[in-house]
């Protein structure tokens, strides 16, 4: 044997990887090049028709009102794949995610709308035998917060049920949580037409609406609590009497903010009316010079040169215009509510509404007032699924107990207990999901998330999650769920296409993240 | 060194298991010495994983004593023989193939800053310690944070070896370490038990088939046949032949090889 094999180890025999080929080993970087390749696309094809500009995010896909309905639609998805995802990488799967959050959004707008009882029932013979129920205790007019809470009881425990379920009895989690499924959608549609029916009503519906703009609930000086629009409804004279006591600067804010938005708007007015105007002269010269006819062309053009429109004025700003608009500028009274559905970095979308044309629409108002709340809580969720998943303990645990389920007993892993916690925790996201949906719109339906369960695991898969466990991270989680979403939002900007192509588009990413996916884990384990 | 301890490690006196009507083990005495290397040998059924099962807690004796460090024990689970300071390294060997050297290496045992499952790892202390124990017995990890997917089957070995002893162990129980290794690789695991054996207060059962392997390594031989001791000694005192007669469970080479000639 010569010296220098003798000083050759086994180790250095990995090394000699390039860097290169170490990137491409990473789990996320299949997925990250399809996220680029979306937001290209839907840079590219949101770019008005016959405009060319160095810019390519300037199309409606990225103008203020593009960015906040598709983060709406990815950080929705989003959050309920991180509790998917997490249960995938510890080996298991939970079908019932989508019957969980119309389940919960049931519960939790019926809470709010007539409250929460717990009744006894029991059989009495007076005047016949019959079922009579004894109420133990009855809340009327439970609070965001409780209606909440009481979801999280139901929920939680049945997610504590399932994985409960799953472990003792060794049955695959997929036939378990497909029973889940569908006990959890046909129970949300039995209570709602049990409870939600008027005295007129034979059956009830299975949809809860006249639920309060609860998030908009604000206290009025001198009214008290009310929602906004009936506190904008309200006679002048209450109105005014609201504005005395708000402070002079307030009041001059507000006013010269009324002032900028109304001549933007009476801008955009004159621009449309001067479009318009010329267009039919534009028309008229054409016709001249295809006929030949010079000094008919000479005269429109100086025409098109001398047009102008008298600009329009912009709207008078009155006090009661103030006073409406200082009643927007109330915060809420119920701050969950408005955590779970309002809308955030709000000042920014305001800020950014001044200088440059991305917030203002054709008619020269403010496009978007903000993002919706549910992408901050998904950034919250995300950020602690990553720490918990990269950097703690809990983590290790997660991904010993889907990679080598009996290594991990075997170094005294409590399995069943990683197991049944994610199994908590996703029906915990699938909680907060519902949670941001009925506190956005105030409705609840029991066809809400229907086929939700099969997204999160598809945008989990996209993501890197490898379906055999073990093998993923909170990143690809993250750009799995943009790829979905942007995915659902790019195809409808392709013109002359059927916007159901994002199907076919899917479909075949989820196919070739799996197979990468595969390739990727067989690198790994030194299979390939 | 094994010739001059006084005190066994472990000793087993008598021990009996049996299931339902079938008797696995009949009376096996076994005494390992701190510091040498106990070769149990024996043909497949002879009760080789019986014993080590009853020794890492997995199966409770029906009959017998255990005694560690001249106390007697009794093993309700895996985990008590653990805290008794057996190391049990079992043929799939309990790793994780997917996450890093350094997580398998703690995997259960986290060191985290708050002792809670939410804790953060103390990621840099824990690569340094992984480092550092899997050089004591001759490998050096290039980057603790590479798959343990990519390790060499003998550098898997040494990982949980390594792993076993950091958190405690003073008997070292592996079962069948060279059995699915290729050749460069199985020098490389004996090389490793070499260096276990040097660290002078570890005592390691090695159970093998392997005669070859024993005879370079083992300090001391045991072999049983159909639940029994049926020889024991030293390897100054067996000869070749002997060990060889042993293996196939007393039978003579001679008359095997007569009867093959037949």
């Amino acid at each position: 044997m010569n010296s220098s094999a003798s000083t050759r180890q086994e180790s250095d025999r990995l090394a000699s990887k390039s860097w290169l080929k170490s990137l491409l080993a990473r789990p996320e970087i299949g997925p990250i090049g399809v996220m680029l390749l979306l937001f290209g696309m839907l840079g590219y094809f949101s770019i008005p028709a016959g405009e060319f500009s160095l810019n390519p995010f300037a199309g409606e896909g990225f103008n203020a009102l593009g960015i906040r309905n598709n983060l709406r639609v990815i950080a929705q998805l989003g959050i309920i794949a991180l509790g998917a995802g997490l249960l995938i990488i510890a080996g298991e799967f939970d079908l019932s995610i989508g019957s969980m959050i119309g389940f919960a959004g049931a519960c939790m707008a019926m809470v709010l709308r007539w409250g929460f009882a717990i009744v006894i029932p029991y059989i009495s013979f007076e005047g016949g035998m019959h079922v009579e129920f004894f109420t133990l205790f009855y809340i009327d007019n439970v609070s965001p917060i409780g209606a909440i809470m009481i979801t999280m009881c139901f929920t939680l425990f049945f997610g504590w049920l399932q994985g409960f379920i799953v472990v003792r009895s060794g049955l695959p989690s997929f036939i378990v949580t497909l029973g889940g499924l569908f006990f959890l959608r046909g129970l949300t549609e039995v209570s709602l037409r049990a409870f939600n029916h008027r005295p007129d009503q034979t059956k009830g519906a299975t949809t809860v609406t006249e639920l309060p703009d609860i998030k908009n609930i604000i206290d009025v000086p001198g009214h008290g609590e009310m929602e906004r629009e009936s506190a904008k409804a309200l006679p002048e004279a209450d109105l005014m009497a609201i504005l005395k006591d708000v402070p002079a600067d307030t009041i001059a804010s507000i006013t010269e903010r009324l002032q900028y938005t109304a001549q933007r708007v009476a801008d955009a007015k004159t621009q449309i009316m001067a479009t318009k105007g010329v267009k039919p002269l534009e028309r008229a010269l054409e016709n001249a010079i295809e006929s030949g006819n010079e000094t008919m062309a000479e005269t429109i053009r100086n025409k098109i040169d001398t047009f102008v429109v008298n600009p329009v004025v912009p709207k008078e700003i009155t006090d009661i215009d103030v006073a409406r608009a200082y009643i927007d500028s109330i915060s809420s009274a119920r701050p969950i509510a408005n955590f779970f559905g309002g809308d955030i970095l709000e000042p920014i979308f305001d800020f950014l509404y001044f200088p440059v044309d991305w917030n203002t629409n054709n008619f020269g108002n403010q496009f978007a007032p903000g993002l919706y709340s549910c992408v901050m809580i998904w950034v919250i969720l995300a950020i602690l699924c990553y720490v918990v998943l990269s950097r703690t303990q809990a983590g290790n645990w997660i991904y010993s107990t889907g990679g080598n389920l009996q290594a991990a007993k075997a170094n005294g892993v409590p399995t069943d207990r990683v197991k049944i916690s994610l199994f908590v925790f996703s029906a915990f996201c699938a909680t907060i999901f519902a949670t941001c949906q009925v506190f956005e719109v105030n409705t609840a339906d029991a066809a809400k998330g229907n086929l939700k369960e099969l997204e999160a695991i598809a945008a989990a898969v996209i993501g890197g999650i490898v379906m055999t466990g073990g093998f993923g991270t909170v990143v690809g989680i993250i750009v799995g769920a943009f790829i979905f979403g942007l995915a659902k939002e790019a195809f409808f900007y392709i013109p002359g296409i059927d916007g159901s192509f994002y199907r076919v588009f899917l479909g075949l990413v989820i196919i070739a993240s799996a197979l990468l996916n595969e390739n990727i884990r067989k690198r790994i384990m030194g299979t390939l | 060194m094994a010739d001059n301890a006084t005190t066994p490690l472990i000793e087993t006196r008598g021990l009996v298991k049996k299931f339902g009507s079938f008797t696995a083990l009949n009376g096996v005495d076994l005494t390992v010495y701190p510091g040498e290397v106990h070769a149990l040998l024996g043909d497949n059924g002879a009760g080789k994983s019986t014993l080590i099962k009853i020794l890492s807690g997995v199966f409770k004796p029906t009959d017998g004593e255990i005694i560690v460090e001249g106390r007697p024990v009794s093993f309700a689970s895996p985990r008590d023989a653990t805290n008794a300071g057996i190391g049990t390294v079992y043929q799939d060997l309990a790793l994780n193939a997917l996450t890093s050297v350094t997580r398998n290496f703690f995997l259960g045992r986290e060191i985290t800053h708050f002792s809670s499952p939410f804790g953060l790892l103390k990621m840099g202390e824990m690569d340094r310690i992984a480092t550092e124990e899997m050089a004591k017995i001759g490998i050096n990890v290039a980057d603790p944070n590479q798959p343990v997917g990519t390790m060499s089957g003998g550098q898997r070995q040494t990982l949980a070896i390594a792993r076993a002893i950091y958190f405690g162990a003073k008997v070292l129980i592996l079962d069948e370490p060279t059995s699915a290794l290729g050749q460069k690789q199985q020098m490389e695991v004996l090389k490793t038990i070499r260096k276990v054996q040097k660290l002078g207060d570890i005592a390691i059962i090695l159970i093998t088939h392997n005669e070859i392997h024993a005879r370079l390594i083992a300090d001391r031989f045991t072999f049983l046949s159909l639940g029994e001791v049926i020889g024991r000694g030293t390897s100054k005192e067996l000869e070749g032949d002997d060990i060889k007669r042993l293996m196939a469970g007393g039978a003579e080479i001679g008359d095997l090889a007569k009867e093959l000639a037949d």
